[in-house]
């Protein structure tokens, strides 16, 4: 029994430190999403950058936790740069259009960094801190996937304070559903847009780090991760901070447990589930109340 | 990702108007023989002294999930050609090479313009077996003499055709030494299996357990996991609550790595006998990111940086810059000196009567950084050498081992 316990135990766990790894890639692509109704799939570019700056971080032999903030660090500033040429452009432009600038870059940013960072699998020195586990009923879990979860919990409620109970939160979304409005009140909304995409992007590269001990880093990643990203906002639906953790809760333990149920057939079972949920719930998990004209 | 990359040449020369040789006149040459016709014979002559360039054509995956494997299959060729000082048997080689993204019709499409529009001498390639597949039937309707390097079974079986030739192994040469090697070392040990769940992975897995129950051995629960699995959490998890004493694994690539790092993590190294296709070992493209995780790991491969053949390799591709050399930077060099040893023993032209080309080839075999390489004329298919590999630490980091080698392995081919 007690082997049962651990194993169910074990498994759980699996699944939080997956969902917390969505969780903290989700929010960044949710927050551009539902804030500035701006599809961005250059979204994984900024991951795979935060995994590549962590990793070469971690190999200088600086201190470790410093690799977390140079992550959100450079991918902020990439952001920013492509907020200012050519994403301002396009905000007020259909959706098609955003998703094919957006897409087009991605494809050119993977070919950049695949010429810079190099095609061969690279993965991060973990802190002998991080490589220890714990045991839970006899069975071993790894301290690093504590580590993502705690993670994922500060860094998600951090950033539902920040959204939610701030008063710059409250701009942001008041610049959302009325921007006129907002310039008349004497606030550049076009700074205020500025920062949520550096915020957005920043997180990109901060899940790149801390997912880098989980996926490592190798071209081709960008698109497996912005996928996952994209299936975990629309499932836990759109425009709603509570959504993308609910989504990511959703998406992780289907994945996790789909593995331990039907090995052969994970992905047709999770993404079978999840089509099904879909198709109850159109608008994902937690809809907003309707605000847009 | 997808976008269409430039072609690559090695040489260049003036182009060659197909088998005919003749010379494009171009607008300058025509000027210039024009305004200085006692010029003529001297910017003539050295175009007839020139033989024909030698095309090679090469589709490999240079993007897509294959990208690092493919640059170094691309990589291997050129030092091939390079050390021939790009001519082989005087012939200059023009190299051109072309990505398939992985994707059978992206390389049906490619193989078809270096025939049709390049109009190759010959054709080599591919790392995808799935490619490989599609482009037997094209190869094969258009008689294009090629050097195809999948690894499916079934192209040294039922999809061989008499215009391939296989410089590198079967799967069924890994997976059934694997079995051997357990049931010598380890006999009547319940095994479990973990892999990909995709052809190779089906492959290399049932031809594991087809020898290892043949030769009286106790398969346990068989694990698959979809291509490109991002966590690995939830099987290993199911391993070791299975508590078998051995595993026998194939994942390749980043599945690999994100393996062989959380079964690290997962505190299932050292506790559970670790044996696996070399695919899941590779020397370049896996054991370099896997820290430690790998060490003490067994595998079978037809390619170690530790073979006697392979030493000049070795050495070679590492005065290039490059790591110690993997599956298919060994692979494309060895399919290089396949390709110069079939345009030695032909004078040069080995597209022209390509049954001489495969008579002189099976005749006598040809010396590669796999070693010897006898042809089986049966299928087209080398006969290898296949080493027991031990993953080991040395100085500059894991080395795959040699421990064992089961020499002169052939492939059961139509029989089977």
């Amino acid at each position: 029994m007690p082997d049962f316990l651990g194993y169910g135990a074990i498994q759980t766990l699996n699944a939080l430190s997956f969902s917390a790894l969505l969780l903290l890639n989700g929010l960044g692509l949710s927050v551009v999403l539902s804030l500035m109704n701006f599809v961005n799939l250059t979204h994984g570019s900024f991951y795979l950058l935060g995994s590549y700056v962590a990793i070469f971080w971690l190999g200088t032999g600086a201190p470790w936790w410093l690799a977390f903030p140079a992550a959100f660090l450079s991918a902020g500033l990439a952001g920013a740069l492509l907020e200012r040429f050519p994403f301002r452009q396009f905000y007020a432009r259909p959706h098609l259009m955003q998703v094919l600038l957006t897409y087009g870059l991605s494809l050119i940013f993977a070919d950049l960094m695949r010429w810079g960072f190099g095609a061969q699998i690279l993965t991060p020195d973990l802190p002998g801190l991080l490589q220890g586990v714990v045991f839970v009923f006899d069975m071993p879990f790894p301290i690093f996937r504590l580590f993502l979860i705690g993670a994922g919990a500060v860094l998600g409620l951090a950033l539902w304070l920040l959204l939610d109970r701030t008063l710059w939160g409250a701009v942001l979304r008041a610049a959302v559903s009325d921007r006129g409005i907002v310039e008349t009140l004497g606030i550049d909304t076009r700074r205020v847009f500025m920062l949520v995409l550096v915020l957005s992007a920043g997180l990109g590269g901060l899940s790149g780090a801390l997912g880098a001990g989980m996926l490592a880093a190798y071209p081709g990643l960008d698109e497996e991760v912005l996928l996952l990203a994209l299936v975990t906002v629309v499932v836990g639906g759109l425009g709603s901070f509570g959504g993308t953790v609910a989504g990511a809760l959703v998406v992780g333990f289907a994945l996790t447990f789909s593995k331990v149920w039907f090995p052969e057939f994970a992905n047709f079972t999770a993404f079978a589930a999840l089509m099904l949920l879909l198709m109850l719930r159109p608008s994902g998990l937690v809809t907003p109340p309707l605000r847009r004209l | 990702m997808n976008l269409p990359r430039p072609q690559q040449r090695i040489e260049e020369h003036g182009h060659a108007s197909g088998d005919s040789g003749g010379v494009r006149i171009t607008r300058r040459r025509a000027l210039a023989g024009l305004g200085t016709a006692t010029l003529l014979p001297a910017l003539a002559a050295p175009a007839l002294a020139q033989p024909r360039p030698l095309r090679i054509g090469m589709i490999t995956s240079l993007s897509g999930p294959f990208t690092a494997l493919g640059e170094s299959m691309r990589a291997g060729m050129r030092l091939a050609i390079a050390q021939a000082d790009d001519r082989f048997a005087g012939r200059p080689v023009e190299l051109i090479v072309e990505d398939d993204q992985a994707r059978p019709d992206d390389g049906v499409r490619k193989a078809r313009k270096l025939i049709g529009q390049d109009k190759v001498d010959l054709l080599c390639g591919v790392i995808s077996s799935g490619v490989a597949l599609a482009l037997r039937d094209v190869v094969t309707e258009a008689r294009m003499p090629t050097f195809l390097l999948g690894s499916a079974n079934d192209l040294a079986r039922k999809a061989a055709s008499p215009f391939i030739l296989r410089p590198t192994k079967t799967n069924w040469m890994l997976g059934s030494t694997a079995a051997r090697w357990s049931h010598e070392k380890h006999p009547g040990t319940r095994v479990i299996t973990a892999a990909s769940d995709y052809a190779a992975g089906r492959e290399f897995v049932g031809d594991f357990a087809q020898t290892y129950q043949g030769l009286g051995g106790q398969i346990g629960r068989q694990f698959w996991t979809p291509l490109g699995t991002a966590d690995f959490g939830p099987l290993l998890t199911a391993i070791a609550a299975e508590r078998p004493e051995s595993i026998y694994v194939f994942f390749a690539g980043s599945d690999a790595v994100r393996f062989l790092r959380q079964w690290k993590e997962y505190r299932l190294a050292g506790r559970i006998r670790l044996m696996g296709t070399g695919a899941c070992f590779d020397q370049e493209d896996v054991l370099p990111a896997v820290g430690d995780a790998a060490l003490g790991a067994v595998n079978t491969f037809h390619q170690s940086p530790t073979a006697p053949a392979s030493a000049a390799l070795v050495a070679a591709y590492r005065a290039t810059g490059k790591p110690l050399p993997g599956e298919f930077s060994t692979t494309g060099y060895v399919c290089g000196q396949v390709l110069r040893a079939a345009a030695e023993r032909t004078g040069g032209d080995p597209a022209a009567d390509w049954a001489r080309t495969r008579k002189v080839l099976f005749d006598a075999s040809v010396e590669t950084a796999f070693g010897a390489m006898p042809f089986d004329p049966r299928n087209g298919q080398a006969i290898l050498d296949i080493h027991v590999n031990e993953v080991r630490a040395s100085e500059g980091g894991l080395v795959n081992t040699v421990v064992h080698t089961f020499p002169q392995l052939r492939d059961p081919g139509p029989d089977a």
